[in-house]
């Protein structure tokens, strides 16, 4: 039996998205310890210095603790809101009021931020949005430009996933664009952290291609070091290498699992089969075109050039090798600052360590055995050139044909066949249009593929206007501060706002301010932090330790390798002072708001409640009732929300099929992105009519991999020298960490969190010493931004590095608006449309900047 | 600097190539290192004032100890413990040297008492005297081995160290007297005591000089301890405190006693000059400690 | 019978776990570091390495701070495991001085981590086991190595760096570790005989 006053209770950590299981030991009503839960194959009970100290933040003081509403009716960013406190029915009662206007005249007016770091409310605020009947919901602004946008893209159009992770049972050489996959950040953190470690110690290479020796980079067998935003650059020079110098490709895998083989006519799409309009290859045997899924085709033309009709066709594959001809290492090296002998040395080790051809048997079946696999995520792709670059970046692992089978990229959950006893959940890529993937069920964002004709977009966020938007925290504010520009026939009334520091994470935050000052602020948060200082009402929170929730599901499993695994969110303490969980505050309102039915129907479709366990629509129910039922639906009577309050995890083995999908399933991914073209001719012609044609500018939408210049490479004053970039270090997860003592004391005493690391020959030139203060100007925003140096070795000459978010400015947070605490990386990111990606409204993450001692 | 909370530093401390040590040095560590000044030329003074039957010598010299050993409890983070500081003889210098204070100071004012009653106790007089020069050498003695072999700090493991703390020990005995003549009425003759300072002054100069020449070829990390004092943040105090106060004007004045006669106020200049001198080299040696650099560029193995 | 660890650098990624969770597990307060990570570079660019090194007290079977100790408050248990009585510490931080490992920190007085807003419910329990006045430093977690359990540090390492077990016995997991992948310790020639190792 339990003894109630010292407990060890199962849950789900939310100090980032990783979703690590723990235990949280509870002893006299107090929490004294959090472990990680053995049980949890996100984590295997180990737990990063972020999970373990996640009771500093359950024991802030700084928290909001009860309803906050302003009394300073002036909003400004460090404007002092004059927080008066009210109670819970006055502030339900402005929100249900303001909401049930807004919903009776145009329910668009309502704009829904959430944030990864709290994944669960995200969930739950992006399900009452959708209820409510606004096209605004959610914003994801906490991670904002941390976000990998084209990556996400590409995962879903080539891996049937949200992201993707090495294969760290059989890799043998891992060439990572800066990710800090296994360095205590990115997703599966801890998880990761020792499947990396195993596979170091195992002896796989690891070449890290970063302008910083970054934690990740350090740990490398080789650091590359790399002008930043040139990634693609590099990637495209490799990809010349392979397939014009090495002659290094996976054939079979080219023909038989890309369109690699599909005949391309002169105007760069498909030569289609006339009656069936199905794209059509050339077998090599026969010597005639064929539709792509014909059943006698002897063997897949890669090479050539067809007539086709009195036209001359060439398949996909041929025209990429055509078209990477001229990218060669020494194309690409003034570029990159990477040495051409480098480029060729990389590419060959990559190359031979691929092993095509060869096989590997796992649990009796016969795989394809590719282990080279290939890692970007926020650095390489957060650029101008997001898209181009990270196709590039893909079609490497392409070619190799290491792309979800054993050794390879396996894409994060791509594939789930269910629980043994009730075969849920389940979802698979299945074979759409032009028998290309489509993404399987478990997936958040908007469906890039069968991509839909770009149409007037109704969203703040201009969704609708392009399906190669992901996510787009990058548009929203621009738009938001001009509807009219871009035809949208509202204007945002009020932010229903979760648990995100947009100002600290969201680019210029003086642009934030501009466009979200206006509207009606309702925050629910833990914090007051900068973000707040817009609010209109602050509601109080609570966090992990004190609240029920589904733990983000779409991710509660993401190791990619090993065991299933679903768990639950407990309270480990009733939640302190007026804290109340935002999820079941949401139901509160919905009632209030006359939304109820709406609500559940969503609940049903959206969490997938099957008979018996579906919500009968006009009755209200706890969010524990729902939580009963969801985890009844997936996984039987048995296993409903007590089961798990007790077990805390279910789980079950992965299958071969089900990780190393790719062999297993009846489906082609694109290595030439046919559609991208027809896309952008869509999004150019909306644009038009709509008039908005000066700031959506379309040349990016290509099916081949290019490389373009950011802004900062083209930057002309030549007093702004140095690129700044941002990293992430394992002991903070964007700006939300930085109150928690124990983790500013970490932070205090590592040499780099809170300094702006600076090549050591670069500051002794600007008359810069270890320590010092320096001024960081922006090109783009003109804003000065005062951080210390720290002088490093570890650095590309003509960078500057700072980690994560720091350098915050509120003065309810007073542990990380003290002086020398980082600095805000994102007043140096100016956000126009200019600065972006435009096929991913991908915001350029190099910020070109002057730097000086500063005086004083 | 010198005031400021240890704790400040802590943090940046610890992510320094040499760490320094700031507990015996900085706020309260101040009074450990005047309780270890005072207890030394206290202990100086009794014996030399026991050499020249300076009477109002004795009385100061105990007075000084018995501060220094306050000085030391008032150090402790615990002092209701400090009897437990006695129970490690066999193997703590902490230890040994509380003991000598002990013993000094037990038999010293029982000398003292007993001397108050002349002719009743002659052998146990004597007897007392004599525990109590051995006190007062004891404590001339332990101080140098404290810090000589705590192996945490490099610049201090020198076995000269002992040698230097004796020589300003005794030094320091013979600057109280020379402050003591101001106040007694004693025409003593100072003659011999003159060259006895002027000697150990000199001698103590170039001990010190020894001890930096030499300590250096034992590693980096007592050379950065060097380089602390010689150019780094410790130089004022090294230079102002330990070589000009300390050693030029005390010899300078003391050479001019070979040519005149020196007024008591002039040998008061000496004995505080001497004195402050003094106190700076405890209090140079001690900041001056760091500590070795714990991260090498081979794993495990620290760069020596 | 002799506690040690073995710290296996390849795997280490200087990610500070350690550092946070013995915070956690033996509730040090603010200054008191008994797990922690050092960070050095080495190299001329491009050609950098950065080497992490995480620290804890040693364990010496031959402790300079036993012998420094006038207390006896330091204390050697028979299974190597090294730690301070606070009952019986004096504060006087020899110690302190004789460590060559800067594994010791005095508590000099009652802090908390949110300055300015007293203890929390955290700290209100936890540092009942930390008193003023007194020098405290890692015991190898002997309040969980007394139940079979590892200490928290070996435990939580999210890497895997850390072993923990017998060093008199050759068979046991950290003896192998150091005979076959070349274990050192830090400043041997001091003749302290550290029961922490380090692999390359």
């Amino acid at each position: 039996m339990r003894d109630a006053n010292d407990v060890w209770i199962p849950s789900v950590c939310s100090q980032c998205y990783s979703c690590c299981g723990i235990l949280a030991h509870r002893v006299d009503g107090k929490v004294v310890k959090i472990e990680g839960n053995p049980e949890s194959g996100n984590c295997q009970g180990r737990l990063c210095a972020k999970g373990v100290s996640g009771i500093m933040t359950l024991y802030d003081p700084s928290r909001v603790n009860v309803p906050l509403k302003r009394s300073n009716p002036e909003k400004g960013i460090d404007v002092d809101p004059g927080w008066v406190e009210i109670s819970w029915e006055e502030a339900l009662q402005t929100v249900a009021e303001r909401l049930s206007k807004i919903r009776s005249e145009d329910p668009r007016k309502l704009l829904v931020m959430a944030s990864v770091m709290t994944m669960d409310q995200m969930y739950f605020a992006r399900l009452f949005g959708s209820a409510f009947g606004t096209p605004n919901s959610v914003w994801n602004s906490g991670a904002g430009n941390h976000c990998g946008n084209a990556e996400h893209l590409f995962g879903a159009l080539l891996h049937s996933a949200w992201s993707k992770q090495p294969d760290t049972d059989y890799c043998s050489y891992l060439l990572n664009f800066g990710v800090p996959c296994g360095f205590g950040a990115y997703y599966a953190a801890t998880g990761m952290a020792q499947r990396i470690a195993d596979a170091r110690a195992r002896g796989m290479r690891h070449v890290v291609i970063d302008p910083f020796l970054s934690p990740t980079a350090e740990k490398a067998d080789e650091w590359v070091p790399i002008r930043p935003g040139t990634d693609g650059a590099l990637a495209l020079a490799m990809l010349h290498v392979l397939l014009h110098e090495l002659g290094a490709y996976d054939r079979e895998y080219l023909k038989h699992h890309t369109n690699g083989p599909y005949l391309i006519g002169e105007d760069g799409c498909y030569v289609r089969e006339r009656d069936s309009g199905k794209p059509l290859i050339w077998d090599a045997v026969d010597g005639v075109a064929k539709p792509f899924d014909a059943a006698d085709i002897k063997d897949f033309a890669l090479d050539g050039r067809y007539e086709m009709d009195g036209a001359a066709a060439r398949p996909a594959f041929a025209a990429l090798k055509e078209h990477v001809a001229s990218f060669t290492p020494e194309w690409a090296s003034p570029i990159t600052t990477v040495p051409v002998a480098t480029i060729r040395r990389i590419t060959a080790e990559f190359a031979e360590a691929a092993r095509i051809g060869s096989t590997i048997v796992i649990d009796g079946k016969e795989l394809p055995y590719r282990p080279v696999a290939v890692l970007y995520f926020r650095g390489a792709q957060g650029h101008k050139n997001a898209t181009l670059s990270s196709m590039a970046i893909e079609l490497l692992v392409e070619m190799m044909g290491a792309s979800n089978v054993p050794g390879g990229v396996l894409g994060q959950n791509s594939r789930c066949l269910g629980h043994p006893k009730t075969g849920r959940p389940s979802w698979s890529p299945v074979a759409g249009p032009d028998g290309l993937l489509v993404v399987g069920g478990n997936w958040s964002g908007a469906l890039p593929y069968p991509w839909a004709q770009p149409k007037k977009p109704e969203s703040m966020s201009l969704g609708g206007l392009a399906p190669t938007v992901i996510v787009s925290p990058a548009s929203l504010p621009l738009v938001t501060l001009d509807p009219e520009k871009f035809k949208i026939p509202y204007k945002l009334e009020m932010n229903l706002h979760v648990g995100t520091n947009y100002l600290m994470t969201e680019s210029d935050p003086k642009v934030s301010v501009a466009a979200f000052k206006d509207l009606f602020q309702v925050s629910s948060s833990l914090f007051l932090d900068e973000a707040t200082y817009l609010s209109d009402l602050v509601l109080p929170d609570t966090c992990y330790l004190e609240r029920h929730s589904l733990t983000a599901e779409s991710v509660s499993s993401n190791s990619p390798l090993e065991e299933w695994c679903y768990h639950v969110r407990q309270p480990v303490v009733e939640p302190l002072f007026q804290r109340r969980n935002f999820s079941e505050v949401m139901l509160d309102i919905a009632d209030r708001v006359g939304m109820r039915e709406d609500f559940n129907a969503f609940l049903n479709l959206l969490l997938d409640l099957k008979a018996p366990y579906a919500l009968d629509v006009s009755r209200k129910y706890t969010l524990q009732e729902i939580l009963d039922r969801r985890f009844k639906s997936m996984f039987g009577e048995e296993h409903g929300l007590e089961w798990f309050q007790e077990h805390g995890v279910l789980k079950w083995p992965k299958r071969v099929e089900e990780v190393y999908w790719k062999p297993f399933v009846e489906v082609r991914v694109p290595i030439y992105f046919e559609w991208f073209l027809k896309v952008g001719e869509g999004v150019k012609k909306v644009a038009q009519e709509g008039g908005f044609d000066d700031v959506i500018e379309t040349s990016a939408f290509q099916a081949l991999p290019e490389w373009r210049p950011c802004a900062s490479h083209q930057e002309k004053r030549s007093e702004y020298d140095l690129y700044a970039i941002y990293y992430r270090v394992p002991v903070h997860s964007f700006s939300a960490t930085y109150n928690n003592p124990w983790l500013d004391e970490i932070s205090q005493i590592d040499p780099y969190v809170y300094r702006v690391a600076i090549n050591i020959e670069t500051a002794r030139r600007k008359g810069i010493k270890d320590g010092d203060w320096m001024d960081i100007t922006s090109a783009g925003t003109d804003h000065t931004i005062k951080a210390r140096a720290r002088l490093t070795e570890g650095i590309h000459p003509e960078v500057i590095a700072m980690a994560n978010c720091g350098g915050h400015w509120s003065k309810f947070l007073p542990i990380a608006s003290k002086s020398d605490k980082g600095a805000c990386f994102e007043w140096l990111l100016p956000l126009t449309f200019d600065n972006m990606d435009i096929p991913t409204f991908n915001l350029d993450l190099c910020a070109k900047v002057k730097v000086s001692k500063a005086e004083g | 600097m010198v005031f400021s909370d240890p704790f400040d530093s802590l943090k940046e401390d610890l992510s320094a190539t040499f760490r320094p040590q700031r507990e015996w040095a900085q706020r309260r560590g101040l009074l450990l290192i005047s309780a270890h000044f005072l207890s030394g030329v206290g202990a100086g003074a009794w014996l030399f004032s026991t050499i020249l039957a300076l009477r109002v010598g004795l009385f100061l010299g105990l007075a000084i100890v018995l501060l220094g050993g306050i000085g030391h409890l008032a150090f402790l983070g615990r002092p209701e413990r400090f009897w437990r500081i006695i129970t490690r003889v066999q193997s703590s210098w902490v230890s040994r040297g509380l003991a000598g204070i002990t013993v000094f100071s037990v038999f010293a004012v029982a000398y003292l008492v007993l001397s108050a009653f002349p002719g009743q106790a002659g052998p146990l007089q004597q007897g007392a005297l004599t525990l109590s020069l051995v006190g007062a050498v004891w404590i001339c003695v332990y101080k140098g081995f404290v810090w000589a072999v705590a192996k945490g700090i490099p610049f201090w493991n020198s076995p000269l160290l002992p040698a230097i703390f004796i020589l300003y020990a005794l030094r320091g005995g013979i600057a109280i007297l020379f402050v003591s003549l101001l106040f007694t009425a004693q025409p003593a003759d100072v003659g011999p005591l003159e060259l006895t300072k002027l000697w150990i002054g000199v001698s103590s100069g170039a001990l010190i000089l020894l001890y930096l020449t030499v300590m250096p070829t034992t590693g980096i990390t007592a050379s950065r301890s060097v380089s602390e004092l010689m150019g780094g943040a410790l130089s004022l105090a090294f230079y102002l405190g330990v070589v000009f106060l300390g050693l030029v004007v005390p010899i300078a004045i003391g050479g001019l006693g070979y040519l005149t006669t020196l007024a008591p106020p002039a040998l008061a200049v000496i004995g505080i000059s001497s004195l402050v001198g003094d106190f700076y080299t405890i209090y140079c040696i001690a900041r001056a400690g760091v500590y070795r650099p714990l991260i090498g560029e081979f794993p495990g193995r620290p760069t020596r | 019978m002799r506690y040690g660890m073995v710290i296996d650098l390849k795997r280490c990624i200087g990610c500070y776990g350690c550092q946070a969770v013995c915070k956690v597990e033996n509730a040090t307060p603010p200054g008191v570091f008994w797990a922690r990570v050092m960070k050095r570079e080495f190299g001329k660019y491009p050609n950098v390495r950065r080497v992490n090194l995480p620290l804890l007290c040693m364990h010496c079977r031959e402790p300079e701070c036993v012998k420094a100790c006038p207390s006896g408050a330091t204390v050697q248990r028979e299974d190597g495991i090294v730690y301070v009585d606070e009952t019986k510490c004096v504060g006087c931080r020899y110690c302190l001085m004789a460590c060559p490992y800067g594994s010791r920190f005095f508590h000099a007085k009652e802090r908390y981590y949110f300055e300015g807003y007293g203890a929390t419910p955290f700290e209100e329990w936890g540092y009942r086991r930390h008193p003023t006045g007194v020098v405290s430093k890692c015991d190898f977690c002997r309040h969980r190595v007394d139940q079979g359990l590892e200490p928290a540090c070996v435990a939580n390492c999210m890497t895997k760096a850390r072993h923990f077990g017998d060093l008199d016995d050759p068979q046991s997991e950290v003896s192998r570790l150091i005979r076959d992948r070349g274990g050192s310790q830090l400043y041997p020639e001091l003749g302290t005989d550290p029961s922490v190792y380090y692999l390359p």
